[in-house]
This record gives C-alpha cells, sequence and structure tokens, in this order.
C-alpha cells in the first residue's frame, strides 16, 4: 500500500478491474482515470460494461481482480457506504428514489451526517432548492409521485448533500424531455465550476461531448478508446466505429 | 349450525358483547406489541425472526429476576428490554449479518437454531417450574358485572404507547429515515453513506426489546416458563401474514382484528377453541389474498 500524494494523483484511478456475474465475466480490465474537478465522459453501446464500471467504483460489485483508488489509496474493499462518505456520489441510471420518502427525506439520507453544522444543512439544501425550484416545490411530496425528470434531478440533489468530491452520473439523460435534458447539462457546468469532479456515462454522444474534458469509449468489458474531449467530433470513424449503429 | 343469527345474539346479553370487545381490544393490542417487533424485522430485514418468542421468554424471566432484586416492576421492565435489546444485537452481529446477501432459507435456519438453543439454556437455568410475575398494581374497576383487572387495561395502553413511540421514532428523526432508506433500497441506502450493517443491527435490537417488554408485560397473565413464547409467538406470526408481511399498521389493525374476532368467538365455544379462527382467517388470507388483508392492494 503506497501512501498517496494528493497533488499529484488522480481523485479516481481505476486500474485493470474484471468482474463478473455469477459466471459471466463482465469486465475485462478496465482502468481510467479522473481527476480532481475533471469532467470525464464515458461512451459505448448498449451492455458493454458502462454501468458495472460505475458499481465497482462505488463497491456495490466487487472487482475479482485490479484496484480502484481514491486519492492514492485503495479502496476497493471499502464498504459502499464509507465510499459515500470519503466524498463519492452515486447517481444510478434507474435514479434509484426512495420512493415512499419525501423529497426532503430523500435529501436528508445524505444530509444527516457527522460534522456538518446546521447552518451548513441549510446552505447545502437552499443551493439544490435553487438549482431545482420544482423539488423545494414538492419537498413534502413522496418520492414516488415524482415525474422522470424530476425523480433525476432528485436523485443529483441527493448526491450533491454529500458534497461530493466526484459523482458518478449514470445516463442522467436518459428518457427525458429536451427541456430536462438541457437542464440536466446546465447543472453538469454548475458541478464542474464547483470544483466537483464528474464520471459521466451518456448514450447522448453530442453532449457528452461539449460536457466532458476527456473521453473514454468502451466495448465488450474493455476500454477501446481514450480522447481529449475537444479533439472528437460527432462525425468521428472512432465514435462510428464503437457508438454507431 | 341452522340457528337463526337473531336467536344467537339473543342469547348474549349485551353486557356481554361490550365486555368481549373491551378484552378483545386489550388482547389485540398486547398481540399487537409482540407482532409489531417481529415485522419491523421482517420489513426492514427480510429476516423471519423464529427465535423471536425465545426473546420474549428471555425479557419475562429478566424481568423475573430483576423484580426478585429490585421490588420494581416498572425498572424490571426497563432493564429486560434493555438487556435484551442488547442480546439481539449480539445475536444479529455474530450470527445474521454474516448471512446478508445468502439464500433468505439460511437466516430461517440460524433463527430457528437460536431458538432451541434460547429455549433449553433457559430449560437448563431456570428449570422447568412456572415463576410468577407479581403485577404491579391489583386493583379492579367494574365493568358491568364484571371485575375488570386495571392492569390489563395498563397493558394494552402501554402497548399502544411504545408502538406509538416506535412510529414516531420511524417517522422523524434521522435514525427513522435510515432505517425507511435501508427497508426501500439498502444499496441506495449504502451509496448515501447510511451505514446499513448497523442499522440492520439496531432493527435487530429494537425488535428484540420490543419481545422483552412484551414478555415482562404479560408474564402477570400467563406466568414464566421456557415454552412461554411459543403461543403468543404463534399469533403474532398468523397476525404479520395477516396483517401483511413487514407492514407495521397492517399488523396492528391485523392484532385488533384477531383479538377481537377470537373475544367474540369464544362468547360460543370455549377460548382454545376460539384460536380456530384465527387459522382459518389466517387460511383464507394465504388463498386469497397473500399479501395480506390490512395493505392496500398493489397497483
Ligand atoms: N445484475 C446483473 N446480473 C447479471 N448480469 C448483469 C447484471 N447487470 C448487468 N449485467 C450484464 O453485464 C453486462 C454489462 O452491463 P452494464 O449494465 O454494465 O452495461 P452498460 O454499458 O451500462 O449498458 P447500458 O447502456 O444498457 O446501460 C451486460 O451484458 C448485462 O446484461
Ligand atoms: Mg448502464
Amino acid at each position: 500500500m503506497t501512501l498517496g500524494n494528493a497533488s499529484t494523483d488522480p481523485l479516481v484511478k481505476v486500474e485493470d478491474i474484471h468482474t463478473y456475474y455469477g459466471k459471466s465475466h463482465t469486465l475485462h480490465g478496465v482502468s481510467l482515470e479522473v481527476g480532481r474537478g475533471e469532467v470525464v465522459g464515458l461512451l459505448g453501446r448498449n451492455g458493454v460494461g458502462k454501468s458495472t464500471t460505475l458499481k465497482a467504483i462505488m463497491g456495490i460489485v466487487r472487482p475479482s481482480q485490479g484496484e480502484v483508488l481514491f486519492e492514492g489509496r485503495p479502496i476497493t474493499h471499502l464498504p459502499t457506504h464509507r465510499l459515500a462518505r470519503l466524498g463519492i456520489g452515486y447517481v444510478p441510471e434507474d435514479r434509484r428514489i426512495f420512493r415512499l420518502l419525501t423529497v426532503m427525506e430523500n435529501l436528508r439520507t445524505g444530509l444527516d451526517r457527522r460534522g456538518v453544522t446546521d447552518a451548513r444543512k441549510k446552505q447545502l439544501l437552499e443551493k439544490v432548492y435553487d438549482y431545482f425550484p420544482v423539488l423545494a416545490e414538492r419537498r413534502n411530496q413522496a418520492g414516488g409521485t415524482l415525474s422522470g425528470g424530476e425523480q433525476q434531478m432528485l436523485a443529483i440533489a441527493r448526491a450533491m448533500m454529500l458534497e461530493p468530491k466526484i459523482i458518478l452520473l449514470d445516463e442522467p439523460t436518459e428518457g427525458l424531455m429536451p427541456r430536462m435534458v438541457s437542464q440536466i447539462r446546465q447543472i453538469i457546468d454548475v458541478l464542474h465550476h464547483e470544483g466537483a469532479a464528474i464520471l459521466l456515462v451518456e448514450q447522448n454522444v453530442p453532449l457528452t461531448l461539449e460536457a466532458s474534458q476527456r473521453i473514454y469509449i468502451m466495448e465488450k468489458g474493455v476500454v477501446r478508446h481514450h480522447a481529449v474531449a475537444s479533439k472528437l467530433r460527432v462525425s468521428d470513424a472512432v465514435i462510428h466505429q464503437y457508438l454507431g449503429v | 349450525m341452522g340457528i337463526p343469527l337473531e336467536q344467537l345474539l339473543q342469547a348474549i346479553p349485551f353486557e356481554q358483547l361490550l365486555i368481549q370487545t373491551v378484552n378483545g381490544i386489550v388482547t389485540g393490542m398486547i398481540l399487537a406489541l409482540v407482532a409489531s417487533g417481529l415485522t419491523l424485522i421482517f420489513g426492514i430485514m427480510d429476516v423471519v425472526n423464529f427465535a423471536h418468542g425465545e426473546l420474549f421468554m428471555l425479557g419475562a424471566y429478566v424481568g423475573v429476576i430483576t423484580l426478585a432484586a429490585t421490588g420494581n416492576f416498572w425498572v424490571a421492565l426497563v432493564v429486560a428490554t434493555l438487556t435484551i435489546a442488547l442480546l439481539g444485537a449480539a445475536i444479529h452481529v455474530t450470527t445474521l449479518r454474516p448471512l446478508l446477501g445468502r439464500d433468505p432459507l439460511t437466516t430461517i435456519l440460524a433463527t430457528f437454531g437460536i431458538s432451541l438453543v434460547l429455549q433449553n439454556y433457559a430449560l437448563w437455568q431456570f428449570g422447568p417450574v412456572a415463576r410468577k410475575i407479581q403485577e404491579p398494581f391489583t386493583g379492579h374497576f367494574t365493568l358491568f358485572y364484571l371485575d375488570y383487572p386495571w392492569y390489563r387495561l395498563v397493558i394494552a395502553l402501554l402497548s399502544a404507547a411504545i408502538i406509538g413511540a416506535l412510529w414516531l421514532f420511524l417517522k422523524f428523526g434521522t435514525y427513522g429515515i435510515w432505517i425507511r432508506a435501508t427497508t426501500q433500497d439498502r444499496v441506495m441506502a449504502q451509496a448515501m453513506g447510511i451505514p446499513v450493517p448497523s442499522v440492520l443491527t439496531v432493527v435487530f435490537a429494537i425488535g428484540a426489546g420490543m419481545a422483552a417488554a412484551s414478555g415482562v408485560l404479560f408474564g402477570p397473565l400467563v406466568g414464566v416458563n421456557h415454552a412461554m413464547g411459543l403461543d403468543w409467538v404463534l399469533k403474532a406470526f398468523i397476525v404479520v401474514v395477516v396483517g401483511g408481511m413487514g407492514n407495521l399498521g397492517g399488523s396492528i389493525a391485523a392484532s385488533i382484528f384477531i383479538g377481537l374476532m377470537e373475544s367474540y368467538a369464544s362468547l360460543w365455544v370455549s377460548p382454545a377453541q376460539a384460536v380456530i379462527f384465527s387459522f382459518v382467517v389466517l387460511i383464507l388470507t394465504l388463498l386469497f389474498r397473500p399479501t395480506g388483508l390490512f395493505v392496500p392492494t398493489p397497483k
């Protein structure tokens, strides 16, 4: 075990991880890294293992081989709740709102933790209510009664309650109306400007190229391509090769 | 059979009907206290706790011992609740936590094993002769022509108060939110930083403490022996199924329903036979509405 050097280590480093669902080998040695405050896109066709990569970082799926490092320290064997407290926020693709909890209670699952003063809690709540006014309106409504777009906002707002250093965002615009999509796009920029890193899994290629600094492209459980986002175009051959239908 | 209902009702004096109503509600509330610990553990942990009756019984024994030492019933109640809650936490950490994520059958076998160990421990430690817990007061009030013990009424009220406190605990406060979030989505709860393994231990401890409290409250009515858990827990299982597994409100409604039904039934048949009605309700529930009688129809 090496002691990390906070200034030079990437925030999150995934080193050659392999995962299995039962007997099926899903990730075949995925490696990637996300720097502090960096927005990194993770693209790939359906079923290539993007969500599994996020779950492996979050400790929800345990790699059988390989290591995940956070600020230079191995975290592969820490329980998921410890990772959340270390500063990894998770917004899963199916949103996973606590449907019977109110909007406010959903937010409190992340907000009520040791070391957060009441003043700070208030500040954090005001911030998300400012970004997502609809959540303020619906604060006493059960999470399950929200529309799909509202649930997506709640899922992001809930992760923000942890004041994470990185947010793992899994297909946040999936199935949303264009107006909602642009709102999600804006919130990605806001989080970026506030200094949070984001690992963004998306099917929306133009949005991902715009929002990210770097892009990884996966195929069949491995990362096939890595590029600076500004050097990629939607029309590029690699995009067509790995993402085209 | 064959007797017109009117004639049946005429045979029963109105006062007796009222007395049985009071009786039914009182029994139902006590049953609700036993059942709510069981349903809490099932609803939140997906664990069918076959050792619930033994925690109830050990609670009563701790009550007997503390009462002998201190002479104060209420001290005995609190000490028994806390002791058994701690025992519950220890059982959870050593036996159930390692089984997390395994087939639910393994937890059934584990709790069944624990129940055998605890029951035989009690038999070895305390012997087969029943002990008595003296009720804290012995007064009666007159309910029509009957002397009705105040104590029974007080247990019903205390049961209601304890269940009410549990509800408030779950509804408000951070820990209640953690528990409810854990129930709904254990993985997402962890991803929000909720220490799920500790939450589950706390829930098991609360369930165990509630079983112990009912054991002490009940001691004066039934006598304390190593097998006292069986009857009540069997009935509590019926209530939990009829009320909808894991549904706290449903269990309370079902408890009162079963309490009243057995109470009315014993106007015609002996109390021992009245139990048959509960089993009939259980079977009908399992046949026609296996999600429980007292839950809204799932969409
Ligand atoms: N819980 C599971 N059990 C078994 N197999 C699974 C499970 N979750 C995912 N898989 C399989 O693992 C592979 C990778 O799934 P994953 O969800 O990581 O893909 P993805 O890239 O996120 O796809 P999508 O774009 O559809 O979200 C797929 O073949 C999928 O069917
Ligand atoms: Mg996915």
